[in-house]
């Protein structure tokens, strides 16, 4: 296979991860495809796709200034390729921002309100009118192939000095008002990062990357399409990136050292070591490698330099963008795989976009032959390749559907439930309520006598935590029964039993402290292992076999319901164990509250005591294992003498 | 009158009430534990929450509405508005959920609602539409049954917030706090604990946080005309000195420089 077809197989495997997260990124929210949180809002998307797009796009304006204004006319060959370049890499970044925003259809909004005080609208605003001067100095070259285009285009030539121009003055304003964006955060960003210069040290490294991202892209499609390396020309940008590199290492340190910060750089602290990391990639070694004469003119160290010195520069806009700043909030923010795939697949889409113009349109002096294109190639077999799939491009369009379609597939095979990611409360398994339950056919006659004498006197007292964290209700079972009337006031809660069961706890149907479970076990009835119970001895026959044809339960399950219960069962979707519990108590507290004018007894506070550290002695052990690293004590007291 | 809230933490007796006023005026719905939340009990369904710190101390924590806010300056769109009353407020129409707000709240308060595919950006208004607008109170500060917070004018506030410190001497820590950070707030503290933990970070000082971006804004105009100026005037020079240089060489100038590729 050629360079190019493997390369694009690999693209296309990355858009179409990228589109099945994309799908539930927009089907399901921000939530289910991201690990953003309240602590830290900006993850990924930002500071790869928008902060490090924006800054790799930069070779446009760099290169554009080269040759028009300065006149360098010999570049005059890179300019088409580094336009566009810049034109996809801010395509890009749009695209980012997409997923990004949270309400990405109301983009258009910037437009019409402004708020000039904000980095961010001027970003904004910034990078819409670049981007449409970066379409009008592009548009001139997929144009030549159509002649009817050929009066806009001779238009815009005519333009190209001024747009030239406005693109320098737009790139320099958002290339630094990027930085801007940080100036308003000083206890967000790490004082090695934080400075009033940021926008200036971020102008002066977008055009460093700028230059090395042109070496890059040169080198990487000569390699593609085996060209000839235009080391000759890579070789002066290099020795201008150098000046560049160097002038912003000054202003780096500079700016440290005029601030008093420099003490930081001897800290021990994570972001210091990151600080070195970056710089050391970012400036040290490319800087090394600039000053190395032999280094310098051969092709493939020029690649390595460009490539090393643009990780550095993206990884201090990421840096910038939060890593620096992952444990802000009481939790570590990591990017999610999903968000990594995306920000992937736009860079994989931009790359095919970027091969298909060089393919089809004069970016280079020549089109590249594509040596498997050619339609009268005959077909070779292999060992692997069996199969006959057409003319290589024919063929090449049927291996990257299928890499896609695989890809897609795979993706949405590991992101699972994205809806059920999208409202981020995690399974919590309710256990039985702890504590001791007085049994009616014992304690109402006062036999409670036997065997299990209840630890700590807690007698008939139960401890509400049905996640066992302590942080619960203390609830007086004994008490509520005697308070409300005795046996006949088993149906005020219990409003359902469990079959051959005769008081079912709350946990048994009300199985998640926060997700609904579902009380009716439809597999169980189902299997010949359970019930084994045919479809139609609940499903009507004829009707489709949904919940809404069915038999109701209490049809078998006679004692299902007991006779007088309170609460009737309208689904047998349970909610959450709280809202059960709060539903539950806080109708008759506050019908109690309103009754006897006593507005304390529905306060959170009146049952919400704080952190309980409760256990019993019969699973002390169990629940020390269940508890690791929680204090485990005996019920406090005072429960007895409230009795 | 600038609305303002004082929050006096030793009257505070944790019981909550604030937090379900709250919720009821503003139609929260009830709060589950995300895994997006953050330790201070505020979410996108809590715009206020009760803090337990140690030794039965509660400290409530909202959205201190800044006299300079920062959500205010950094919003792109304008969505966040400071009014004339005092609180700050959030248009959801406007909002594009770029979520700079929250990156760039000294405090942390804006909590977004990550759960949703049109997410917004939720935080305490003090009540402005429902009650503030039509000269009552805020939910909150009517609920508390100790009157540990309370809602005033923020001169009278300030003014009684000293007193107190002045009347109780060695209950309170010397300070109020809201009274200077980022150049101030509407929502004061007095509190017999040090009270820091609701501000983010070390290089936290009296200046509003607007301003630390206002200079790269100013600059904005002028970099843009100047480096347009600037290029145009190198463009010119270097076409110049190139015509001159082929007309020394003796050639006559190969037509305009630029658009032949």
């Amino acid at each position: 296979m050629e360079r190019v077809a493997r390369l694009k197989l690999i693209l296309w495997t990355f858009v179409g991860l990228a589109a099945a997260v994309a799908t539930a990124r927009f089907l399901f929210g921000l939530g289910a495809t991201t690990h953003l949180s309240d602590g830290t809002p900006w993850g990924l998307w930002v500071g790869f796709d928008v902060m490090g797009g924006v800054a790799l796009a930069a070779g446009g304006f760099v290169v554009t200034a080269t040759v028009y204004i300065f006149k360098l006319e010999k570049y005059h060959s890179i300019v088409r390729p580094a336009v566009l370049t810049a034109f996809l890499g801010y395509i890009a970044v749009v695209v980012g921002l997409l997923f990004d925003l949270g309400l990405p259809w109301h983009i258009w909004h910037m437009m019409i309100y402004w708020n000039p005080h904000s980095p961010l609208f001027e970003v904004g605003w910034c990078v819409m009118l670049y981007l449409t001067v970066l379409t009008m100095e592009f548009f001139p070259v997929p144009a030549e192939d159509f002649s009817a285009l050929a009066r806009v285009r001779r238009f815009l030539i005519k333009f190209r000095i001024p747009l030239v121009v406005a693109g320098i003055a737009l790139s320099t304003l958002h290339q630094s008002s990027l930085g801007s964006l940080f100036l308003i955060m000083p206890y967000r960003l790490f004082p090695l990062w934080y400075s009033p210069i940021l926008p200036v040290l971020f102008f002066v490294s977008a055009v460093g990357l700028g230059l090395m991202m042109v070496i890059v892209e040169s080198h990487f499609t000569a390699y593609l399409f085996r060209r000839k390396p235009e080391t000759h020309l890579m070789g002066p940008l290099g020795v201008a990136a150098r000046w560049v590199l160097i002038l912003y290492l000054a202003l780096r340190f500079g700016d440290l050292a005029v601030r008093g910060q420099l003490h930081y750089l001897a800290g021990g602290q994570w972001q210091v070591k990151l600080f070195w990391f970056e710089i050391a990639v970012m400036l040290i070694i490319p800087l090394v490698l600039l000053f190395t004469p032999q280094f310098r003119k051969h092709s493939n160290w020029q690649w390595a330099t460009a490539a090393i010195a643009t990780s550095g520069i993206v990884l201090n806009r990421i840096d910038v963008g939060g890593l620096a700043d992952l444990s802000r909030g009481n939790r570590l923010y990591l990017p999610e795989w999903t968000e990594i795939v995306v920000s992937l697949g736009i860079v994989a889409a931009a790359t095919l976009v970027f091969l298909f113009m060089i393919e089809h349109f004069k970016v280079w002096e020549q089109r590249p032959a594509d040596p498997d294109a050619d339609p009268r190639k005959l077909p070779e077999f292999n060992k692997v390749g069996f199969t006959w799939l057409g003319t290589p491009v024919i063929a090449g369009r049927v291996k990257y559907s299928l890499a896609f379609v695989i890809a897609a597939a795979i993706g949405f095979f590991f992101m699972g439930n994205p809806r059920g990611a999208s409202q981020g409360v995690e399974p919590t398994p309710v256990h039985r309520a702890r504590g001791d339950v007085v049994y009616l056919n014992t304690s109402l006659r006062g036999q409670n006598n036997g065997q299990s004498q209840p630890v700590g006197g807690a007698e008939g007292v139960l401890y509400l935590d049905g996640d066992l964290t302590g942080w619960g209700v203390t609830f007086y079972h004994q008490k509520e029964i005697e308070r409300n009337g005795g046996k006949k006031s088993c149906v005020l809660c219990h409003h359902m039993n469990m079959p051959h069961d005769r008081d079912s706890g709350c946990y048994q149907c009300h199985r998640d402290m926060y997700l609904p479970t579902d009380a009716f076990r439809h597999d169980w009835h189902a299997s010949p292992s359970g019930a084994n119970l045919a479809c139609i001895e609940c499903h009507a026959k004829g009707y489709p076999r949904t919940s809404a044809h069915v038999k109701p339960c209490v049809d078998c399950h006679k004692h299902l319901v007991p006779a007088g219960a309170t609460i009737k069962i309208k689904t047998y979707t349970a909610p959450s164990y709280v809202n059960a519990m709060h539903q539950l108590c806080i109708g008759c507290h506050a019908k109690v509250a309103m009754k006897e004018n006593k507005p304390e007894v529905a306060r959170c506070v009146e049952c919400h005591k704080g952190k309980l550290n409760y256990s019993d002695a019969e699973n002390l052990l169990y629940r020390r294992r269940a508890l690791a690293g929680r204090l485990v004590v005996l019920p406090p007291a005072k429960v007895s003498e409230a009795k | 009158m600038k609305a303002a809230i004082l929050t006096d933490t030793t009257k505070c007796i944790g019981c909550s009430e604030c937090v379900l006023a709250c919720k009821k005026i503003n139609h929260l719905k009830e709060d589950v534990p995300r895994r997006w939340d953050s330790s201070d009990g505020l979410s996108a369904r809590n715009w206020t929450s009760v803090i337990g710190e140690p030794d039965d101390k509660f400290v409530r924590k909202q959205c201190r509405h800044c006299l300079e806010p920062a959500c205010v300056s950094a919003c792109p769109v304008g969505a966040m508005h400071k009014t004339e009353l005092g609180p700050v407020i959030y248009n959801s129409s406007k909002c594009i959920g770029c979520r700079y707000c929250m990156m760039a709240c000294p405090f942390g308060i804006p909590r977004y609602e990550w759960s949703s595919v049109v997410p917004y950006v939720r935080k305490c208004i003090l009540c402005y539409d429902t009650r503030l607008k039509y000269g009552r109170q805020p939910a909150c500060t009517e609920a508390c049954p100790t009157k540990a917070t309370i809602f005033g004018d923020r001169d009278e506030l300030l003014a009684e917030a000293h007193q107190r410190i002045r009347n109780n001497p060695g209950k309170y820590h010397n300070r109020v706090w809201g009274e200077h950070e980022v150049g101030g707030t509407s929502v004061l503290y007095i509190s017999d604990i040090d009270l820091s933990f609701l501000t983010y970070g070390e290089h936290f000082g009296d200046k509003p946080l607007p301003q630390t971006t206002r200079v790269a804004m100013e600059a904005v105009p002028f970099t843009f005309v100047g480096m347009g100026m600037a290029m145009t005037g190198l463009y010119w020079i270097i076409s110049r000195r190139m015509k001159l240089q082929a007309e020394q060489a003796g050639e006559k100038p190969e037509g305009k420089a630029g658009p032949e590729e």
